[in-house]
């Protein structure tokens, strides 16, 4: 044990970091030395390596600051070592986002990528690329297109993969390198061919027939090099998806003639791209899976570990095949390689039987501790999968996530830890006591906060919902002694909840509450306080409004809306029924997005989410003339195709409903290089008692661009029953001939024409915002008195089944479904759906829905909103 | 200067370093003129405006010239006080046929003369009214007038006409700032 410690205090010393104890004040004035008039490379570069380390580690500098030293920086290029002025090039490009004026070094980029040391040329073309903007593109546009087809295969490199960056904000310039990369492609160096390969299909992307040029013409000539052919493979997949292409498609015969390439990460990747690809049949699954099935036999440790994670990967959606390798994956389990192991050990669990579920948890068990988070989340996810499957198997599940829990861990580890336990819970009301109690326990030593805020939240929701909720609040107000401020308001927060709910608690959860507003911190006292002023009322309708059901606004459109009343200086109060409700994302959303770009761009590292989609528009719609006079955007509507696709022009639309208006924004694509077409406008023929307010034109629209028409439209007027309409719709527009190659036109006058749109509906759905109560049953009770009601009973014949109804009848009315209300438990006649939402206009909506299968579904619908018209609107709308 | 220092710079060993910064407005020849310094195989054959600055290095006598050629655009003038402090001279290069913008070369050399970093040195200057070749060119003489170059009383100048195409009048004007630079070293030690 003593050797040991040794041994471990050795290796801190030895492995010691010389960069541990820099500071940015300190770095920042050692930098001066670079302004010096004789350069000492000897001394700049030890700086400037703690520098870019610094940068490196996160440090952020101030504009001023990265100005400073940048300018300190650039004189550095007097000196003719070789190694600073590689890390020159490094801090520029650290430094090319923050620093302002940054082009000044283009000039001396220029000379270094074109000079006659090789050394310098192709890092002088990656730094030149992160200081450069469309603006000055121009300038060097020529010695790119020269670096491109360069004989040095790290300049050519150097340059594709610069250019490929630059078509993010200079699409239309690097466009015009088509040629040059063209010819790269035909380069002999590996590399090379790949990076040119990448470039070209970037270029081409959104013009489909010139993609399927490409891959026609690389296909037959047989690429020197395996990256390129893997990337030609994805492309190839990519088309098969686009165009729904079957087995008999010449990209298929592609892909499948892959699997007799020499080179085994070709032979891969063909086999990744036919098990990956949506509509595989059994014929030539089973031959990728073979190719799978043998790696997983290889000596290479990376064969394995490909094969057998996408064995794993693909074991939900094609299980058959993925069983006929059970023996090859059996021998993986003990593969000295852990992450090996975990993978075809959880790949058994997602496809094998209920009976051997003990056996292959008490092997993960034994190595569990040896692998990586990124592998125990693996683990995780294929717990879920299991306990989802085998409901009967949950407590043997729940104690093996309980040890895991109770093990070191990071964040995202334990977060999806207690994400599959909420799951279980949620699925399986036989596992809900027992996970509730692991995660009591959990959070009595759960070093990460943003965790504990969501499971005492969850307490506070599922708690009061048991046979026993006074057993929670004990861990609950443990949190209020020993914890940090923002678990302490959670945990109040959670109390309330019970005190709402359960009436033989109350009067304790008063006691407690009362000791929390002498807490040490604000916004516990502020809860506590308004907590117990509301439950001191014993009035169920505030019970309901102000503590069991959150704050719906979506806090982006909070937070603007918030802005703009403090600008405006009015004497009226703040509406919160004007904040647009927040939008309920799809939880498949975020898994099925990354699939096909991922494969072709890697994006990098995640950044922040990016605002919601509503947010963007809202900001884009703001920004049109008098728009913001119709009040807050409430709704964007699904986009929909109004051309069939590959047509001459293809037009899309989103439809943008606010209060009493809508806004109708067409999306408009022109997809014929000898046309320039002018004043594009839609020729709307509105639905009864709809009203056109205004047009926004599209004053130009070259080819393989996209412009957009709005419309703006007043919802009939005290006409409920015809805001459901449907419009007809006709493209028109200018349209002048122009030379395909440089997109001008031959001639001055053009003529009229015009296209025909398919018609466009504003449904129910449009107009309903979808929203969760957090107690349905309470709102629907309380809604009773004072909402209007509106029953009706339905024959729906054409459903046949329970599932098939629930489903139709969610999309069709654009509500939220509740109390996952949109589960229909196997084998069950009768079934009730539960929805919520809020009409235009601010008009909460509840609805039931009773469900019974006999020959076709009979439904029974009542309808209870703040507004009789809406009422009757919905009961109609369904009939 | 000691026995050894004088020994030193007559074998020219040792050489100084000294930095100069080539200032002037776009189109007026500065880079022209820097490539006419520099020895016959690192001469660059094509020149295009600077974006930004170059650096460039020849020698003359026994100081090795460390030249800032900054960009004349108007859009980068700005940028040249970044490199004011550490200069020991400062060649301003002038388009002699360029008489509309006139006024904007002394605008811009009252701004660098006013610039808290060069107005409290003694550091020489050195204009080239270069493209003395061509038709409509002032004369030195009239440059120097309409600049109001006699007004400069704590800084030496001086004027060459040039022709950086073919280097007339380039070695005579360099020579002086040479001299002049040396000077102000010396002093110093
Ligand atoms: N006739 C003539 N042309 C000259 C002379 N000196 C330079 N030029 C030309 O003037 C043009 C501009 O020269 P540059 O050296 O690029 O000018 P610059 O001052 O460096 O310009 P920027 O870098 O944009 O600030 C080039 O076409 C030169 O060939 C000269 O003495 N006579
Ligand atoms: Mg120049």
């Amino acid at each position: 044990m003593s050797a040991f410690k040794r041994d471990k205090k050795e290796e801190e010393d030895s492995g010691g970091n010389p960069f541990q104890n820099i500071e940015k004040t300190s770095v920042l004035q050692e930098a001066r030395i670079f302004n010096e008039t004789s350069v000492n490379p000897r001394k700049c570069i030890p700086i400037l390596t703690k520098l870019l380390y610094m940068l490196n580690q996160g440090e952020q500098l101030s504009a001023k600051e990265a100005t400073d030293v940048f300018f300190a920086m650039t004189k550095l290029f007097q000196s003719k070592d070789v190694i600073l002025r590689r890390l020159v090039y490094l801090g520029i490009k650290e430094l090319s986002s923050i620093a302002d004026d940054v082009i000044i070094v283009t000039s001396s980029l220029t000379k270094d990528m074109t000079g006659k040391e090789d050394i310098y040329r192709a890092a002088a073309i990656r730094a030149l690329c992160s200081i450069t903007d469309a603006t000055m593109l121009q300038a060097i546009e020529r010695y790119m297109k020269q670096a491109i087809v360069d004989r040095n295969p790290a300049v050519s490199s150097a340059a594709l993969v610069s250019s490929l960056h630059m078509t993010k904000f200079a699409p239309e310039v690097v466009k015009r390198w088509v040629n040059e990369a063209q010819e790269a492609v035909n380069n002999e160096n590996v590399m090379v061919q790949y990076h040119a390969l990448g470039l070209l299909y970037h270029i081409r992307k959104t013009d489909r027939l010139a993609v399927t040029k490409l891959v026609a013409r690389l296909t037959r000539m047989s690429l020197k090099s395996p990256y390129a052919v893997c990337m030609l493979i994805r492309i190839a997949a990519k088309l098969i998806e686009e165009e729904g292409a079957d087995n008999s498609s010449p990209y298929f015969q592609y892909i499948e003639s892959c699997f007799r390439h020499k080179s085994e990460m070709v032979v891969y990747e063909a086999a990744h791209a036919i098990v990956n690809l949506d509509r595989t049949t059994s014929r030539e699954l089973a031959q990728a899976i073979s190719v799978l099935q043998l790696f997983c036999g290889a000596p290479k440790p990376t064969l394995r570990f490909a094969a057998v994670r996408t064995l794993n990967q693909v074991a939900i959606s094609h299980p058959a095949a993925v069983t006929a390798c059970n023996l090859d994956l059996e021998n993986l389990i003990t593969d000295s390689n852990r992450s090996i192991a975990t993978l075809a050990i959880t790949t058994l669990l997602k496809t094998g039987a209920e009976s051997s579920v003990d056996r292959l948890m008490k092997q993960i068990a034994t190595f569990v501790s040896e692998i990586s988070d990124e592998f125990k989340i693996v683990v995780v996810q294929a717990i879920r999968a299991l306990a989802l499957k085998f409901p009967r198997k949950h407590s043997v599940l729940m104690n093996f996530l309980s040890a895991m829990l109770r093990d070191e861990g990071g964040l995202e580890y334990k977060a999806s830890i207690a994400d599959t336990i909420i799951t279980i819970i949620e699925d399986n009301p036989d596992a809900k006591e027992t996970g509730l109690a692991h995660l009591c326990e959990f959070i009595e030593d759960c070093e990460h906060v943003s965790l504990a805020v969501r499971i005492l939240n969850l307490l506070g929701k599922e708690g009061p919902k048991t046979k026993q909720p006074s057993r929670y609040i004990r861990f609950i107000y443990n949190r209020v002694i020993l914890e940090c401020p923002s678990i302490r308001a959670a945990a109040v927060s959670a109390m309330a909840q019970f005190g709402a709910s359960c009436p033989e608690l109350l009067e304790n959860i008063q006691v407690l509450l009362a000791r929390c507003q002498m807490d040490s911190d604000d916004e516990v006292r502020d809860r506590a306080t308004y907590y117990s002023n509301i439950l001191s009322k014993n009035d169920k309708s505030l019970y309901n409004n102000y503590i069991l059901d959150t704050l719906q606004v979506s806090i982006p459109a909070l937070e603007r809306t918030l802005k703009e009343y403090i600008q405006n200086s009015t004497e009226e109060p703040f509406d919160i029924k004007a904040v647009p409700v927040v939008q309920i994302s799809k939880p498949d959303e975020q898994d099925t997005k990354p699939k096909s770009e991922g494969m072709l761009i890697s994006s990098g590292p995640t950044k922040t989410a990016p605002a919601s989609r509503e947010e963007q528009f809202a900001v884009r719609l703001s920004n049109l003339p008098d728009v913001q006079s119709l009040g807050p955007l409430f709704r964007s509507s699904e986009v929909i195709e109004l051309t069939e696709s590959e047509t001459e022009y293809v037009v899309r639309c989103v439809k943008h409903c606010y209060a009493r208006h809508v806004v109708l924004q067409f999306d408009c694509l022109n997809t014929l290089n000898d046309q320039l077409l002018e004043n594009v406008r839609i020729q709307l023929e509105p639905s009864e008692g709809y009203k056109i307010v205004n047009q926004i034109p599209c004053p130009k629209l070259p080819y393989n661009e996209t412009g957009t028409v709005y419309i703006v439209l007043q919802f009939p007027e005290n006409d409920l029953p015809n805001s459901i309409g449907t419009f007809g719709a006709v493209l028109k527009f200018i349209v002048k001939d122009c030379d395909p190659a440089t997109g001008l036109p031959d001639i001055d006058e053009g003529y009229d024409d015009e296209y025909m749109l398919e018609d466009l509906e504003v449904t129910l759905g449009d107009q309903i915002q979808k929203v969760s109560k957090a107690n349905w049953g309470a709102s629907w009770d309380e809604a009773e008195s004072t909402f209007f009601e509106m029953e009706d009973t339905y024959a729906l014949s054409s459903m046949n089944s329970l599932e098939e109804a629930v489903t139709n009848i969610i999309k069709f009315l654009g509500l939220q479904p509740q109390e996952r209300s949109d589960k229909v438990p196997k084998g069950k006649t009768t079934h009730t759906l539960l929805l919520a939402g809020i009409f235009r206009g601010g008009i909460e909506v509840l609805v039931r829905a009773k469900l019974a299968l006999a020959d076709g579904v009979t439904m029974q619908l009542t309808v209870r909103s703040q507004n009789e018209g809406v009422s009757e609107l919905i009961t109609s709308a369904v009939g | 200067m000691g026995l050894f220092q004088k020994l030193v710079n007559l074998l020219g060993v040792g050489r100084k370093e000294v930095n100069v910064l080539v200032v002037g407005l776009n189109n007026s020849g500065k880079t022209t003129v820097v490539n006419s310094f520099k020895s016959e195989e690192d001469k660059m054959t094509d020149i295009v405006p600077t974006v930004g600055f170059n650096i460039e290095k020849f020698q003359n006598q026994n100081l090795a010239f460390t030249a800032f050629d900054m960009s004349g655009h108007g859009r980068y003038r700005d940028l040249w006080e970044h490199y004011y402090k550490e200069c020991h001279g400062i060649i301003f290069v002038i388009d002699s046929s360029d008489r509309l913008r006139l006024v904007v070369v002394k605008e811009e050399l009252d701004l660098l003369l006013q610039h808290p970093n060069i107005c409290q040195k003694s550091i020489p200057i050195l204009f080239f009214a270069n493209k003395m070749d061509c038709k409509d060119a002032l004369s030195s003489v009239k440059i120097a007038a309409a600049l109001g170059l006699d007004k400069i009383m704590d800084k030496p100048w001086h004027i060459s006409a040039s022709n950086a195409l073919t280097g007339e009048g380039l070695q005579e004007g360099v020579e002086w700032l040479t001299q002049q630079i040396r000077e102000n070293l010396n002093v110093k030690h």
